[in-house]
């Protein structure tokens, strides 16, 4: 490992990291709104936006150890780790901990982690790698070869149940593929074949899923069952009205009428409190957020640290889409979280983490030193 | 350095790819800058609206009800806080598993309860706690406290109850309030299930005197249903309270005098209709109706042979027997068809075609004028009487004075009677009159039926100088004239006098005390046709129910004080006999025991005792 170049700090991509810093600060202020609750003689607050703090120092010391080495290092990790998140996953069905009736933690009695959250990193690097060999367009045989690497982490995700992280995978996967771009025949095919096969996809969803999915369509369909976040939601974001009703302010989440309002919901109390005006603030810092991950990606000095940055661009990219869209009405309620603005240990960090790997990247456009 | 990764170097990324990434970020922001528009300024008023409906329930204040007093500020009908289960049915996240423990710790019928959640909905608000059972006992309410934390929607209602202290003495002048049913909530859009309303007696006729108005509340909410702020809208009003003209202690004194026998006595003011005592015997405690009657208790009230819920005052109709011959001298007085002093001779019996008609003194009168007609209540007198006017124009009369009606009295139910005439015959059984009826009718027997409190509000009339009054029983309601007695003022105080004459010498000298003028006349009605008219059996010997009612109609005055007293015990036998006591005693109560002296200066002048006379 190369230590670190003074030219490596001049060259840090500041904008990305200023606007990554608004960003946590925006979702802890919001959590201290959001941790507060109205009791009878005044506002109690749960410490969740204490533990967001620790949680992002935690992602802040992961980012910087993603950036202390050379990416390219993560060519030769990338088989390694794909190999040892194929294991992990495998385990947990078997010895895995129960919460919230899905098995997703791997107890190590001192540790637990979560093996999905090696899945991302692992398709990540390994889609990055294999991505970026060649120059042209995907044809079918390499389509097939790099789905047949990282669909079964994905699958193994999403039948512990874990939804949200499969998705997640899935989705920056196909977004890596479409920045690869497809031969026109492949992407003819796939225009008509993958429209086919997600209604196919109906059929594995658990009746609470669907339930979600046929909701979004009514949500008065049953306005106190799975309905309910859907109304209370727009409820809390449309009762912002222009200008929201103020910090600490919002009547839908102090008086806990929004569910979730820490983690899934967050943004719903953002948006009620700080109005239209705030809303789109926030939107537009996330925008310009994608955006300088989109120039770290064009930046980059080689095709490995371009599709890296892709990758990470698309993880985020999706997430946010999924999670404001399904707080916003127009998407299912599926257990996505928005970066940054979601109460969450291990995705804060994995958040930091990825950021980290573009920092790397966009330091590193200038300088290759031999490893 | 670009030697290690060469393959690498040429093109960083493809074109297309960053093309789709900026457009992708382009996408998002429109799609949510249009979606966050749409939300929160195109519809933003809305949902506004609905935030606030969110977190503000609306919810009833309870009023009370009034109080009823008596004349003297004594309580007679009071609130009493009482617990009742409620439901919530939002808040609520099972109703059948809940409904199912509430019938567990009750005990109460799950079917039941769910009949009553069923009628709830229809009619409760939006998180407005719905009653499911009222007036908890203490136990049953400490074992629902204990155990409805755990069952979200359950909650315990503070409401009012009604206890009548008096329960018994007063039950058919106050009668009661019980839970509305489901044709008086239909009705009334401001009752609610569980809410309380007069059934019977002067809670049902004053019901909207007595029931306030419910005020009206703004809570703040949780999610939870956990209150956080409230604010009343509208104050309640609490009902007004009713101070009657009832005197509870003589009600109380009355009570007591009729006690073991079924019977009826009302004491009024003659110049105001106020009645001070309304007694109606055997009783029932009203308390009972209160709580939700048991059937079992229900089915013994209803079958019981006495009628105790009967109201014998103004529920009941008799034949008045000789207490009408009062309404035959004013009719043929007021007609000037005969004139008092016109004698008739009385032999014991009266003939008409092949009939007897007995008088009750077997020997006879011989001859009599009104005066001593009244006196002595001769029959015969009042049978050519009876020829002279016929029967319509005794009944334009009696309709006349307030018979054959409802007295107006603030109590339901009230029966008219019956004042019978030719027109009435054929309307209702097709058939012609005949003379005998209107013998029979002349001395208040046959067809003709009155209540106890028609005959006080005649007697009144009597009193008061023509006026006939709605009796009343709110002591500052107005006092109401219905209508004025067709007969002078000489024509009526010669009844009155011949009344005092029928204490002084005639058949109700039970009531004679010195210190007082008393006038009173008595009645003995037949509640079967005698089978054999020569042998009139002793009261005693007969069975129960064919045995005589007895009547006395009274009123006294003693300084400046007046009033109208009228008993009738049913199958009491004779009048004076067994309704005098009754009504000697009231006056005991009323005018006080007689003072010692006035007792000696009477026997002091030596008059002597006339023979009490038992007669009719």
């Amino acid at each position: 490992m190369s230590p670190l170049d003074r030219r490596l700090i001049t060259h840090i991509n500041w904008p990305l990291l200023v606007m990554v810093a608004m960003l946590f600060g925006v979702g802890v202020l919001n959590l201290y709104s959001a941790s507060g609750f109205r009791m009878g003689d005044g506002v109690s607050l749960n410490p969740f936006y204490q533990k967001q703090c620790i949680w992002g120092l935690a992602g802040f010391l992961g980012m910087i150890t993603m950036t202390l080495f050379d990416y390219r290092y993560f060519k030769h990790v990338a088989w390694p780790l794909m190999i040892l998140t194929i294991v992990l996953l495998a385990m947990v069905p078997i010895m895995g901990k129960t919460v919230y009736g899905a098995k997703r933690w791997l107890d190590f009695g001192l540790f637990s982690i979560q093996p999905s959250e090696f899945a991302k990193f692992a398709t990540l690097m390994l889609g990055a790698l294999m991505l970026s060999k060649g120059t042209g367009r995907l044809g079918w045989l390499e389509l097939f070869t790099i789905l047949a690497v990282a669909l079964p982490p994905a699958a193994m995700v999403i039948v512990q149940p874990d939804l949200g992280s499969g998705l997640n995978i899935l989705l920056l996967l196909g977004g890596m593929i479409l920045f690869r771009g497809l031969t026109g025949r492949v992407f003819k095919v796939l225009l008509v074949v993958v429209p086919a096969i997600i209604p196919c996809g109906w059929f594995f969803l658990k009746p609470y899923q669907k339930l979600r999915v046929l909701t979004l369509f009514n949500p008065e369909r049953d306005p106190l069952g799975s309905g309910y976040h859907i109304i209370q939601s727009q409820i809390a974001i449309g009762s912002g009205q222009m200008w929201g009703k103020g910090f600490l302010e919002g009547t839908q989440s102090q008086l806990r009428f929004l569910p979730e309002k820490h983690t899934d919901f967050a943004v719903a109390v953002f948006a009620e409190e700080w109005g239209f005006v705030g809303a789109i603030v926030l939107v537009a810092l996330f925008s310009i957020f994608l955006y300088l991950l989109a120039g770290a990606s064009r930046d980059a000095k080689d095709r490995f640290g371009s599709f890296l940055c892709a990758g990470v661009f698309f993880y985020f990219f999706w997430q946010i889409l999924i999670n404001m869209g399904m707080v916003l009405g127009i998407m299912p309620v599926v257990g996505i979280p928005l970066p940054f603005i979601s109460y969450g240990g291990s995705a804060t960090i994995v958040n930091f983490c990825l950021i980290g790997i573009v920092l790397n990247v966009s330091m590193r456009r200038f300088v290759f030193k031999k490893a | 350095m670009a030697k290690t990764y060469e393959p690498d170097t040429g093109q960083q990324s493809p074109r297309g790819g960053l093309i789709l990434l900026q457009s992708l970020i382009l996408g998002l922001f429109c799609l949510f800058t249009v979606r966050l528009w749409y939300l929160q300024v195109h519809k933003g008023e809305h949902f506004a609206e609905l935030a606030r409906e969110n977190q503000m329930r609306q919810a009833s204040i309870i009023a009370a009800r009034g109080m009823i007093l008596d004349r003297n500020g004594k309580p007679l009908a009071i609130n009493e806080p009482s617990f009742a289960l409620g439901l919530i049915r939002e808040d609520c996240e099972d109703i059948q598993a809940t409904l199912r423990k509430v019938s567990e710790w009750t005990g109460l019928d799950y079917q039941v309860l769910l009949d009553t959640y069923i009628r709830g909905k229809k009619r409760s608000k939006q998180f407005e706690p719905m009653v499911l059972i009222s007036n908890l006992s203490y136990e049953l309410l400490a074992k629902i406290e204990a155990n409805a934390v755990s069952w979200p929607g359950l909650e315990i209602l503070i409401r009012h109850k009604r206890y009548y202290p008096d329960g018994q003495t007063l039950a058919h002048v106050m009668g009661y309030v019980a839970e509305a049913n489901e044709e008086e909530l239909e009705k009334d859009s401001r009752l609610a299930l569980g809410d309380h309303v007069g059934k019977q007696g002067l809670e049902l006729v004053l019901e909207q005197r007595l029931r306030g108005e419910k005020g009206l509340k703004q809570i703040e909410v949780d999610a939870y249903g956990r209150e956080h702020d409230q604010q009343v809208i509208q104050e309640p009003r609490t009902g007004g309270n009713l101070m009657l003209s009832i005197d509870a202690d003589l009600q109380t004194f009355v009570g007591k005098q009729l006690e073991g026998q079924a019977g009826a006595v009302v004491v009024l003011q003659p110049e105001t209709g106020k009645v001070l005592a309304l007694v109606s015997q055997p009783t029932y405690d009203n308390n009972l109706f209160v709580l939700g009657i048991p059937p079992k208790k229900w089915k013994e009230l209803r079958d019981d042979p006495m009628h105790p819920i009967q109201n014998r005052v103004s529920q009941s109709v008799y034949p008045p027997g000789s207490t009408f011959k009062l309404l035959m001298a004013a009719c043929a007085l007021s007609e000037g068809l005969v004139k008092t002093s016109d004698t008739a001779f009385c032999s014991g019996s009266y003939r008409v075609g092949d009939h007897d008609f007995h008088c009750w003194k077997k020997g006879g009168h011989g001859s009599v004028d009104m005066r001593a007609a009244l006196v002595h209540s001769c029959d015969v007198y009042f049978y050519q009487l009876g020829e002279k006017l016929g029967i319509d124009r005794i009944n334009r009369y009696a309709l006349q004075s307030g018979f054959g009606q409802p007295t107006g009295i603030d109590l339901p139910h009230e029966r008219s009677g019956l004042i019978p005439s030719t027109a009435w015959k054929k309307r209702r059984y097709g058939e012609n009159w005949t003379r005998g009826e209107t013998l029979n009718a002349s001395i208040g027997q046959g067809y003709v039926q009155v209540s106890p409190l028609q005959l006080a509000k005649f007697l009144a009339s009597l009193v008061n100088g023509g006026k006939v009054i709605r009796p009343s029983l709110v002591l500052d309601d107005p006092v109401e004239v219905q209508s004025k007695l067709a007969l002078s003022d000489k024509d009526r105080e010669f009844i009155l006098k011949a009344m005092a004459d029928t204490v002084q010498a005639g058949t109700a000298q039970k009531l004679k005390r010195p210190d007082a003028v008393i006038g009173g006349k008595t009645g003995t009605a037949q509640v079967v046709k005698l089978q054999n008219a020569d042998v009139r059996q002793k009261t005693h010997e007969m069975p129960y129910k064919y045995r005589d009612h007895a009547w006395i109609s009274t009123w006294g005055q003693k300084d400046g004080k007046s009033y109208v007293v009228v008993c009738m015990l049913e199958h009491g036998g004779h009048g004076g006999e067994s309704a005098g006591p009754v009504v000697k005693a009231v006056y005991d109560y009323l005018f006080g025991p007689v003072p010692a002296a006035a007792k000696s200066a009477a026997k002091a002048a030596g008059q002597p005792q006339p023979a009490q006379e038992i007669g009719d």
